[in-house]
């Protein structure tokens, strides 16, 4: 997703918000196999041969969630069986799979939102509503590799004095932990007072603090904004008309397929892919270009 | 007309009686560049402070500075936040954001400017320093140089007219470290920028200065030209933090101009009578090997390129023997290898004649090895020095005798009561020391013991490895500081590369050596053949 | 210790939250999202329950000190999270949450509990359950906060009580959002399943908790004390 990425962080929240969002509250077959589909796409393009590798995980994990459902719920009308006097329901269990795939859904979805929103871009996201927080998220992102650093040494250091964490019985080991801990909390607490110096010589604390950010929005962020938008009113709308609405319980109800259920159909397939045509349009763009040099 | 100028200013910390500055006077022109020196606690960090007022300590204070003919106590704050920078010692410490542009941003943001202004300047700022490629890093991944120049230019940016700079290049190699000089030079000449900095490593920065101002005991003993240290130095026994040159000039009673520079010293050398080229070369003396190096590979991990490609090294017992080279060689990764903090992958690693992973987990550091790490503060756990070797004895079952040898041998009982943080880098290394000798170890590593430390602390190291030498007990020392390694050592290697390129007593060591060598050596190689220390030089110039 | 100042636009915003937009929320859940409001009410009721605090830092924005504790106390056990987490039983992130509430205050505390979570999940991935352990973890060390106000931390008992507090809080905490995840409602039946699921869980946190906050509440606090007087943080 070279060029998603590089959209302003704005467009690329809504979009995470858009999708993720609608993943989570419509628990219609279709749109959850839609943006399982779409999220299944969009891993293997981002990791490739990676992700398929490990795909024997979310099958487990498929599987697992969706046997719980039919366990814990004894709705439905079409029973398959009986375990215990409990009901065991066709409805259930299609229920079990649908809320399992939604859920391997909104995981995958998350993986390409970890991929896409690196850390940058989230504190400048929270340096809009929250500046001080986003500060606060900055100055602990440099700390948290610091301080793994720092365990480090000070781990070594200390097993040439005997304090060797790994090894000896349970009580030593918490012992050294324990140490290590708490040589690190002087050390940064110590430090702290300087950084706080630091960040008094250099104004902090005036009034009127401004927040700067590389990220500049540009006409192609506005552009794919509005898509974003369009696509995720006329996903609600659709919603509102009923389009999303189904049941499982007491039994499903009927889906359908007239022109504009599949209007609607096509509108969210059209959000959930957004990001893959971009990607296409580049991709073909740098080929014409390459060919005209 | 001066930019800055302070008068009468006397200062006391709250709960002490002595007074930490005494009847400051002096003034500073725009455009001058001027260097404050003066040994640990003599004030000059305090007096730096109270030139920055948001970083002035408490206490009670008289007397009065003024900022271009305005107090400073009624300076407009953002003026006095931005038109007066401050670099700190310690280049970790100042960072505060994780992206190297961010930290750039940081200081504007806090003073309101808008978002183009920011990026004009920040970019500007990047492009004079040469940041850029690392423009969108995150800083935890630079260097201790990078990370310094960014805090340099952190500051810049807000477009300061005066520079405080308090010992900035102290915790960086000798090469970061003259970058960094070089950069202040070019502010300083290029753009007019005011700089008052305060050094220990005079070598570079003295013939930069137009004024020095030495401080002793909280009071100035000296405000003029560099030029005219020297007799205020040898009454205050500093001369030891001059550059060879003036220390040669000064021994050999030179009149006139004292030279500043290795160039200065060369020509003011030539001039001089000579009495002896050459002094006698000791024997080796043979000593039985106790650390074997054969053949030692190591990486970090398996798609990592090797550090050491076949390392080969023996130290023999009670020898002082000093590791030399760049910065990233990969100079402590060898160090903690041969302590056993490190495994290699291919070659042997033999402490008193048995292979290092042969001894149980603990019986290595006891009594066996020690390491005294480059930055002695992860060793302290407790809250003052006494508590915490107490616990090291109780807690490893140690006999209490051992603990007031130690604090006898290294001369520490002043320092018992104190936390471990209010000491003096010096201080704190005798402490960390302290620690190791309650294991009582035969080989002891040092990785970079004299960064960071002044001269006095320098000496005070040099007693106490000697004193520790004449115990048997053996020392290896990893380290960029080639004056000290000339000094002291009894032998010392040139690492480059993975492997050890060079090897030998220091007298032949650095006389053979073209650029690697002492100033002492550069100043006299023409004349003198092996001359490596200004003594040297004085030795056989004097009839 | 930090008092807890009382902060006119925070309690604005948290009237705000719980008179007007809670019930809005809970409105639009029931209303129009069927089976999926029990999901949607609770994780937009999470995120909510963060925002008087968020606000009453922005409004800390001058304590330099203070900001910069709270980081380094996120930092710490987010550092601890990344290195230890092969020792399983060893996460110090309560522990630490609880000691920033008693020795920085409740806010302080809900503030490294919530930090804590939201930067570990940027290097072990954000998820839907962000919201969840922002919220569990930073109303362990709020409650810590307000409990050290009345002076019991300081005894070895109560502090080994809240330990096992802690787990068992943050335990049932994050099985609501299981339950819900799994079965897209919330029944007693499948919580308390989860719930007797999770003990081992619960007793891993439980421990842990009681270990560090016993061996480490002290020299913690000693430690900040001493910044505190060298360095007249916080005044």
């Amino acid at each position: 997703m070279k060029s998603f990425e590089t959209y302003h962080p704005i467009v690329l929240f809504v979009y995470f918000v858009s999708v993720i969002g609608i993943t989570m509250f419509f628990m219609h077959p279709i749109y959850v196999s839609l943006s399982f589909l779409a999220a299944v796409l969009m891993n293997s393009i981002l990791f490739g041969a990676h992700f398929w590798k490990r795909s024997w995980v979310y099958v487990l994990l498929f599987l697992g969630m969706a046997i719980i459902n039919p366990l814990i719920s004894h709705n439905g009308e079409m029973v398959l069986f009986y375990v215990n006097h409990n009901a065991v329901t066709v409805e259930a269990i299609a229920y079990g799979m649908a809320i399992a795939l939604m859920l391997l859904a909104v995981l995958l979805w998350f993986k390409v939102y970890n991929d896409t929103m690196t850390s940058d871009k989230f504190i400048y996201l929270f340096g809009r509503i929250v500046p001080v927080f986003a500060l606060v998220i900055s100055i602990t992102l440099r700390l948290v590799p610091l301080f793994k650093r720092q365990i480090k040494q000070i781990t070594q250091a200390q097993k040439t004095i005997g304090m060797d964490y790994a090894v000896g019985n349970i009580w030593h080991r918490i012992k050294s932990i324990v140490h290590i801990f708490s040589i690190l909390l002087t050390w940064a607490l110590e430090n702290t007072i300087e950084t706080a110096d630091a960040m008094k010589a250099r104004g902090y604390g005036l009034p009127k603090r401004t927040t700067f950010s590389l990220f500049r929005f540009e006409l192609r962020d506005t552009i794919v904004l509005s898509l974003i938008g369009i696509l995720t009113i006329g996903t609600v709308v659709g919603s509102f008309i009923g389009n999303t609405t189904f049941y499982f319980y007491p039994t499903f109800s009927p889906i359908e397929f007239n022109w504009y259920n599949v209007l609607f159909y096509i509108i969210y397939t059209m959000l959930l892919l957004l990001p893959v045509v971009i990607e296409l349009k580049e991709r073909w763009q740098w080929r014409s270009l390459q060919s005209k040099i | 007309m001066a930019i800055l100028a302070v008068e009468n200013l006397s200062f006391t910390y709250p709960d002490e009686e002595e007074c930490a500055l005494q009847a400051i006077d002096f003034s500073v022109e725009a455009g001058e560049f001027i260097t404050i020196m003066g040994q640990s606690g003599c004030g000059k960090s305090t007096l730096l402070r109270h030139l920055k007022r948001e970083l002035a300590p408490h206490g009670t204070k008289t007397g009065n500075i003024t900022y271009q003919q305005t107090n400073l106590a009624d300076l407009e704050a953002r003026t006095a936040a931005s038109e007066i920078g401050f670099v700190m010692q310690n280049p970790e410490n100042q960072i505060i954001t994780d992206k190297v542009w961010h930290e750039l941003a940081f200081g504007l943001e806090n003073l309101g400017v808008d978002t183009l202004t920011i990026r004009r300047r920040v970019a500007e700022m990047a492009s004079f320093f040469g940041i850029q490629k690392w423009f969108r890093q995150d800083t935890a991944t630079l260097s201790g140089g990078q990370k310094q120049l960014v805090n340099l230019a952190a500051v810049m940016v807000m477009q300061p007219k005066i520079l405080l700079l308090d010992e900035p290049t102290s915790q960086l190699d000798p090469i970061a470290a003259m970058e960094f000089i070089t950069t202040l030079k070019k502010l300083n000449q290029e753009l007019g920028l005011t700089v008052i900095l305060i050094e220990h490593r005079l070598e570079d920065v003295l013939p930069l200065a137009d004024r020095v101002i030495v401080m002793d005991k909280g009071t100035i003993q000296f405000d003029g030209e560099p030029t005219a240290l020297l007799p205020t130095l040898s009454q205050l026994n500093l001369l030891e933090a001059l550059p060879s040159s003036m220390r040669i000039f000064y021994n050999l009673n030179g009149t006139g101009q004292p030279p500043l520079t290795v160039k200065e010293g060369r020509t003011w050398l030539s001039k001089q009578a000579i009495n002896q080229t050459m002094l006698p070369i000791q024997e080796d003396i043979k000593r039985q090997p106790v650390l074997e190096v054969k053949g030692v590979y190591f990486r970090y991990d398996k798609h990592a390129d090797d550090v050491l490609r076949g390392l080969d090294l023996t130290i023999g017992e009670g020898e002082l023997f000093t590791l030399l080279g760049g910065n990233g060689t990969g100079k402590t990764t060898a160090l903690k290898v041969l302590a056993g903090l490190e495994k290699a992958y291919r070659g042997d690693v033999k402490v008193f004649g048995k292979k290092i992973n042969k001894y149980g987990h603990n019986e290595l550091y006891r009594e066996v090895l020690g390491v005294l790490p480059q930055d002695p503060k992860v060793l302290f756990l407790e809250k003052t020095v006494r508590l915490d070797l107490e616990t090291m004895c109780t807690s490893l079952q140690l006999p209490t005798d051992r603990l007031q040898e130690v604090v006898s041998l290294l001369d520490i009982a002043y320092l018992l009561e104190r936390h471990p943080y209010d000491l003096s880098g010096g201080e704190q290394q005798k402490a960390a020391l302290a620690k190791l000798l309650l294991l009582q170890p035969k080989i002891i590593l040092l990785d970079e013991p004299t960064k960071g430390l002044d001269v006095r602390a320098k000496q005070q190291l040099a007693q106490i490895l000697r004193s520790l030498q004449q115990q048997d007990v053996t020392l290896v020392i990893v380290t960029h500081d080639i004056e000290f390694s000339a000094k002291y050592s009894d032998r010392c290697a040139l690492f480059f590369d993975g492997i050890v390129v060079s090897e030998g007593m220091p007298r032949t060591f650095y006389s053979g050596n073209n650029f690697y060598t002492t100033a002492a050596h550069r100043i006299s190689r023409n004349q003198l053949v092996n001359a490596i220390t200004p003594e040297d030089v004085v030795t056989l110039c004097k009839s | 210790m930090q008092e807890l100042k009382t902060n006119p636009l925070r309690n604005i915003v948290a009237s705000i939250i719980v008179f007007v937009i809670i019930p809005i929320v809970l409105y639009i859940g029931i209303a129009f999202l069927g089976d999926r409001k029990f999901y949607f009410i609770s994780v937009t009721i999470a995120l909510l329950a963060c925002v008087p605090f968020f606000i009453s830092l922005e409004q800390k924005r001058t304590q330099t000190r203070e900001i910069l504790l709270i980081a380094v106390m996120s930092a710490l056990s987010v550092a601890g999270r990344l290195l230890f987490y092969l020792v399983a039983a060893f996460k110090p992130v309560a522990a630490i949450t609880i000691i920033s509430g008693i020795y920085l205050g409740a806010e302080a505390g809900f503030l490294t509990g919530a930090l804590s979570a939201l930067v570990s999940n940027i290097y072990f991935g954000q998820g839907p359950w962000t919201p969840f352990q922002m919220f569990m973890w930073g109303i362990i060390g709020f409650i810590a906060g307000l409990l050290a106000k009345t002076g019991i931390m300081e005894k070895k008992t109560a502090l080994i009580l809240y330990g096992v507090f802690a787990g068992i809080l943050f335990s049932f905490g994050m099985d609501v959002w299981g339950v819900m995840s799994l079965t897209g409602i919330f029944t007693w039946e499948a919580y308390t399943a989860a719930l007797v699921t999770a003990i081992p869980f619960t007793i891993t946190y439980a421990v842990s908790n009681v270990i560090f906050l016993l061996l480490l509440a002290k020299p913690i606090g000693e430690k900040l004390e001493r910044i505190k007087k060298k360095y007249g943080l916080m005044e």
